[in-house]
């Protein structure tokens, strides 16, 4: 397939217009913002908001990947915290060992381990005192996981509800695991007090800005990635799975194969995610791993639009702009409202804001294609 | 194009099971065919077995002492049927006479408990395969009710049911061919829906979608065909058409075609085979099945003849 053939697949013109729009707001103008101008300008960006947009963009992936499971494939996930934890505890290795001897102990060991009286590394801290090692098993170790998990999984035909009870059981197994001290991952306190990344200071302006670029960034290419999965035949397949598995398998789909894929896909995303979360939050402890996490990452998407890859990044956005908020607020309302909003969406916006949104465009004549599928040949 | 929601794309047409009177799909059950992984028993062919059921004609399918028992009940009772190549055949019989878990058993839907199913020249026995490795090896199945995808394209089905290359990595990196999307839009000829190539197959009429998942069987190229019960709830031009089209697809493959209705099965019937209580009663063309005294007691004696 020519690469003009796939740029026409994933977006009409109008659509890479919109795209590149975005990518321009994201990428130039914030971090101008951010970096030039005074902090009385009425569009300066500070340093919290900067964090604060980051941290957004992480919950976007991570939102993104789990439309790809949910939205596409009709599997939903009330697991991918797990993916998003382990990606952020590989990235919190290696930012803890970039403490060196600047914690509290003065000891080459950090900090937890001293206080538990460990002499040396575990095996498995080994190598992560590089940065390109922790990021590739940000990647590998989530991805590996949802492979072993989800092929078991697949081949017991685990479907439907028992699917989303299982991978809630999981994240709840994997955070009593990560609450131990013996599991040699800080245990309740997790890792925290970050100094560096890659040479530069945590604290400094300019890390700052970096890394929301790099988070964005990867939130855009996150986005592409899937687009060109689920524009391609495999979202044709992965959107027959959803409605019709056992169709699909009677026209000679290996189906197994595709959910797999989509559902280690969607876990190595969710990693990369959780390593670029943590150096801007910094830390990461077992409460990421909480089952109602899980569960927000999908009401995130369900708020948004299933099935649209841009909605669930909208939700996220959405959704954690009015949590953070809330939480400054009304700090005890904001359950009652995440729930109520969950409820008002499923209600009257089965197909979220873009849903509604696309409804709104067609009710003026405007033709959508945000959904994927679109044209064939 | 835009795509229905998720959970609403196939509202009307779920696959899971084409039993009414069964468990709903989502809860498997020990019995509940669906749910029960069938990798793992893999058997070769006894090919003196095979010769002998054969007996030289020109097979492709053997079904060969078959028996499915549902909680003690025998749907199918050591069950042998051999199919020519490029013959067409009728199967009827009574409601509950194990027509369905026949094709269960062939297509991989249901494991039985004895029994093995052989296609002529390939070497293992298709009981152990799964679903989508016996349909890659040509045996295409129709079900009860029209089964297409509603949220795709009319396009974008037959584009699916391609006969080609099904690995993941084709999926994510391959594209259509030249000749692969002249093959579709031949088919859509076929089955007269060049002019909705691009609507959403949920949109199309009962008859149409029938025609689109015949269309779709086709584009499998098939080497034996399992039809069941192709006209339920077709107008009789639509039936005719059907019955046209199911004579002529045979021939270059194989056709069984299981049916209730004596007027459509002596329009197209070369050959016959009745079953009553999960076994063969009879076989021959109808005229000779008709004729069978114990098969009017059963099925004709109840008002048909
Ligand atoms: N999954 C199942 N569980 C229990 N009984 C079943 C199941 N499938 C079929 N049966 C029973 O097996 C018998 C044969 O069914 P079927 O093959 O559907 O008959 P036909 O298609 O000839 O009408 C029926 O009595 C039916 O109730
Ligand atoms: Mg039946």
């Amino acid at each position: 397939m020519s690469a003009l053939a796939v740029f026409r697949r994933m977006h009409s013109t109008r659509g890479w217009l919109v795209f590149g729009a975005c990518a321009l707001v994201a990428l130039v103008l914030i971090p101008l913002f951010h970096s030039a101008l005074p902090p009385t300008s009425p569009l300066a960006v500070s340093d919290r908001l900067i964090a604060l947009l980051g941290k957004f963009c992480c919950y976007a992936i991570t939102a993104v990947a789990l439309d790809l499971i949910w939205g596409f494939t009709g599997m939903l996930s009330l697991g991918h915290g797990v993916f998003f934890a382990l990606g952020g505890y590989a990235m919190g290795m290696y930012l803890m060992l970039g403490i060196g001897s600047q914690g509290v102990y003065r000891s080459n060991l950090p900090d937890f381990m001293v206080f538990l009286d460990w002499k040396e590394l575990p095996w498995f801290w080994h190598g992560f005192n590089r940065f390109f090692f922790a990021l590739f098993a940000a990647l590998w170790v989530p991805g590996l996981l949802a492979y072993v998990f989800g092929y078991f999984a697949f081949r017991s035909r685990i479907r439907g509800v028992y699917f989303s009870i299982i991978t809630q059981a999981l994240t709840y197994a994997l955070m009593l695991l990560f609450f131990r001290n013996d599991t040699g991952l800080g245990g309740n306190n997790g890792l925290t007090d970050f100094k560096q990344i890659y040479g530069w200071p945590l604290a400094l302006s300019q890390t700052k800005r970096m890394l929301y670029v790099l988070t964005a960034a990867s939130l855009l290419l996150t986005y592409l990635l899937c687009r060109y999965v689920v524009t391609g035949k495999m979202g044709r397949v992965l959107r027959a799975v959803r409605d019709a598995e056992s169709r699909v398998m009677f026209l000679g789909y290996d189906t197994r194969k595709y959910k797999l894929f989509a559902w280690t896909f969607s876990a190595v995303l969710c990693g990369l995610a959780g390593a670029l979360y943590v150096p801007q939050v910094g830390i990461i402890n077992p409460s990421e791993l909480q089952p109602s996490n899980s569960i927000e990452m999908a009401i995130w998407a369900a708020v948004g639009g299933r099935g649209t890859l841009v909605g669930a990044a909208l939700g996220a956005f959405v959704v954690n702009g009015a949590k953070s908020w809330f939480t400054v607020a009304l700090p005890e309302l904001w359950l009652y409202v995440l729930g109520a909003l969950f409820i008002l969406v499923t209600l009257f916006l089965p197909e979220g804001l873009v849903g509604a949104f696309n409804k709104l465009l067609e009710r003026r004549g405007v033709k959508v294609a945000v959904a994927a599928g679109g044209k064939s040949s | 194009m835009t795509v229905s929601a998720p959970t609403s794309a196939l509202s009307s047409q779920e696959v899971e099971d084409d039993r009414p009177t069964t468990e709903p799909p989502t809860v498997p059950l020990a019995r509940d065919t669906p749910g029960r992984p069938k990798s793992g028993r893999r058997r070769a062919v006894s090919q003196e077995r095979l010769a002998s059921l054969v007996q030289g004609r020109k097979a492709v399918l053997c079904v060969d002492n078959v028996s499915v028992s549902f909680d003690g009940f025998k749907a199918l009772n050591e069950l042998t049927l051999i199919l020519d190549a490029g013959e067409l055949r009728c199967i009827i019989g009574p409601n509950g006479a194990g027509k369905t878990t026949l094709m269960d058993c062939i297509t991989g839907k249901t494991r039985p408990d004895a029994g093995s199913v052989y296609l002529v020249g390939h070497g293992e026995d298709l009981i152990g395969l799964s679903e989508h490795e016996i349909a890659a090896l040509g045996i295409c199945r129709k079900f009860q009710r029209p089964t297409v995808f509603g949220g795709h394209s009319v396009f974008e089905n037959l584009e699916l049911a391609l006969a080609g290359n099904r690995s993941v990595w084709r999926a994510l990196f391959g594209g259509l061919s030249k000749a692969e999307a002249e093959v579709i839009d031949q088919t859509l000829e076929t089955i007269g829906l060049k002019e909705a190539r691009d609507r959403p197959a949920g949109q199309l009429s009962h008859g149409q979608k029938q025609w689109l998942e015949i269309g779709m069987l086709l584009a499998q190229k098939p080497r034996v065909l399992l039809v069941d019960e192709p006209i339920a709830g077709m107008t009789h031009a639509e039936t005719e058409r059907t019955a046209e089209l199911l004579v002529s697809l045979a021939g270059e493959r194989t056709v069984v075609v299981v049916e209730h209705d004596m007027e459509f099965v002596r329009n197209i019937a070369s050959r016959v085979t009745v079953l009553h209580e999960g076994r063969v009663l009879a076989e021959g063309s109808l005229d000779q099945v008709q004729a069978n005294s114990e098969v009017v007691e059963v099925y004709l004696g109840a008002g048909h003849a």
